[in-house]
C-alpha cells in the first residue's frame, strides 16, 4: 500500500484509508442489496465502490463525511453500470422482471407474524423507485443529514425532502392493505 | 389543522421507527471484506503505473496536435462526395477537439456517462471502461455530420488518444472495399492523413474509432482496442 496524498494533514496511507472506509461496509452493502435486489451483484457493486474510492482517495477531503462520500460513489456506480443492465434484464414467463423479488433470507424467522411484517415492509420498500428508496434509506435508516443526502443524490435539499415525503406516501399506500388486515 | 400536522408528525415518526426496527438489514457476507482488500491490492500498482505515462502522454498529445494542424486543412480541400470520407473528415475534427479540449477525467466518467447517454440518444447497456493498456477517460454527447451521438475518449498507456463515436447509421452503407477481418468482425479500416479509422455498424448504429495510431505496429494496437471496445460495448439507439 502506498502513502496517499493529503491536504494539509498528516500523511494517510491507503491502508489506513481502506480501514476507515471498511467501517462503513455494513451500511454500503445494505444499500447495495436494496438497489440491485441481487446478492452477488450487490457484492460486486460494493467491491467496485471500494476500488473506486481507493483510486480517487486523494480527492477525498479529510474531515468531511467519509460515509456520505462512499454512498455517493456507490450510487453513481450503480446508476452507471448496474441500472443499465437492469433495464435490459430478462422478463420471466409470468411477465415480471427477474430480480424484482426482494431478498427475504435475512428476515428473522422465529415468529411467523413478525416475519410477515418484515416481508411485507421489505417488499413495499423494494417496490419504491431508486430516486425515492435511496434518500429514504439514507435519511431515515442510516441517519444521514439531509445535506449529505442531497450531495449523494446530486440534487437540492428541497428535492430530497420532497422525495422522502413522496416515498413515505407510497410506502404507506403499499402497506395500507396489510395494516388494515392486521388491525 | 394543528391536529392534522401533529397526526402527520406522529405518523412519520411511526414509519421511521418501523423502517429502523423492521426493515431487514442485509449484512455483508464474511468473505466480502477479504475480497475488497484483495481487489484494492490488485488495483494499487495500477495507480503507481498511471503516473508513469504522464510524460509520454503529453508528448503524444503534442505530436497529435501538430499532425492535426498540418493535416486538417488538406483534408478539407480533398474531401469528396464519398460518405465515408466525409465522415472521416468530421471524425478528425471531433478527434482533434478531444485532444485539444477534452480533459482526461476518468474519475468523473461514472457521473458524466449517464448524462452523455441521455443527451445523445445513444445508450450503452455495456461499456468498455478500460484495462491495463487503455482507459476510458471521458464521455460526452456530440454531433457528427448532423448525426447526434455519443463520444467516448480513451487514453492508452503510451498517451495516444482513441476516440470512439456512436451515431445513428441512417441509410449509410459501408463499402466492401477496405473491410478487414479483425477477430470475428469485418470493419472498414482506413488510414488517411495521419489518422486511422475503424468503422463498423452495430445494430442500426454507426460506430467509429479514430486515432493517430498509423504505423503497422500501431495499427495492430488499434485493432486490439477495436476488439475490446466491440466485444464489451453494447450501444443502442434510445429514440
Amino acid at each position: 500500500m502506498v502513502p496517499r496524498e493529503s491536504r494539509g494533514t498528516s500523511p494517510v496511507t491507503d491502508e489506513a484509508f481502506l480501514q476507515q472506509a471498511l467501517q462503513h461496509l455494513d451500511a454500503l452493502h445494505n444499500l447495495a442489496v436494496y438497489l440491485t435486489r441481487n446478492g452477488s451483484e450487490a457484492e460486486d457493486l460494493v467491491q467496485e465502490t471500494y476500488v473506486r474510492a481507493l483510486r480517487f482517495s486523494h480527492r477525498f477531503e479529510p474531515g468531511t463525511h467519509l460515509r456520505a462520500w462512499l454512498f455517493q460513489i456507490l450510487r453513481n456506480t450503480f446508476l452507471t453500470f448496474y441500472r443499465l443492465r437492469e433495464r435490459e434484464s430478462a422478463i420471466s414467463e409470468d411477465g415480471v422482471a427477474e430480480g424484482e423479488t426482494p431478498m427475504f433470507q435475512d428476515a428473522p424467522g422465529d415468529d411467523s407474524e413478525r416475519s410477515a411484517i418484515h416481508m411485507d415492509l421489505e417488499r413495499a420498500f423494494t417496490m419504491l423507485p431508486e430516486e425515492f428508496k435511496t434518500p429514504l434509506l439514507l435519511a431515515e435508516v442510516e441517519g444521514l443529514a439531509l445535506e449529505d443526502v442531497a450531495r449523494i443524490m446530486d440534487c437540492p435539499i428541497g428535492t430530497v425532502k420532497s422525495r422522502i415525503f413522496r416515498a413515505k406516501e407510497r410506502l404507506r399506500g403499499h402497506l395500507k392493505d396489510y395494516g388494515e388486515d392486521k388491525a | 389543522m394543528a391536529d392534522e400536522i401533529e397526526d402527520r408528525r406522529q405518523d412519520d415518526e411511526r414509519l421511521r421507527r418501523l423502517l429502523i426496527e423492521r426493515l431487514p438489514r442485509h449484512a455483508p457476507p464474511a468473505h466480502l471484506r477479504a475480497a475488497i482488500v484483495n481487489a484494492v491490492e490488485r488495483e494499487t500498482p495500477k495507480r503507481r503505473w498511471g503516473w508513469l505515462w504522464l510524460s509520454p502522454a503529453a508528448a503524444a498529445a503534442a505530436m497529435a496536435l501538430i499532425m492535426v494542424m498540418w493535416v486538417a486543412p488538406s483534408l478539407q480541400t480533398t474531401a469528396s462526395s464519398d460518405p465515408v470520407r466525409l465522415l472521416a473528415r468530421a471524425l478528425v475534427s471531433e478527434h482533434a477537439r478531444t485532444i485539444f479540449y477534452g480533459e482526461p477525467r476518468a474519475d468523473v466518467v461514472p457521473a458524466v456517462l449517464p448524462r452523455a447517454m441521455e443527451e445523445s440518444g445513444v445508450a450503452l447497456s455495456w461499456v468498455f471502461t478500460g484495462d491495463d493498456a487503455i482507459r476510458l477517460v471521458n464521455a460526452q454527447a456530440t454531433y457528427l455530420e448532423g448525426r447526434r451521438g455519443i463520444e467516448l475518449a480513451y487514453r492508452d498507456a503510451d498517451g495516444h488518444t482513441v476516440t470512439y463515436l456512436v451515431v445513428p447509421a441512417g441509410t449509410l452503407t459501408l463499402p466492401e472495399r477496405g473491410r478487414v477481418q479483425v477477430d470475428r468482425w469485418r470493419p472498414l479500416i482506413r488510414t488517411e492523413g495521419g489518422f486511422s479509422f475503424i468503422i463498423w455498424k452495430q445494430r442500426d448504429l454507426l460506430c467509429l474509432l479514430v486515432s493517430d495510431l498509423v504505423s503497422d505496429g500501431d495499427l495492430a494496437k488499434l485493432k486490439e482496442y477495436f476488439v475490446k471496445v466491440r466485444s464489451s460495448t453494447e450501444p443502442y439507439a434510445v429514440y
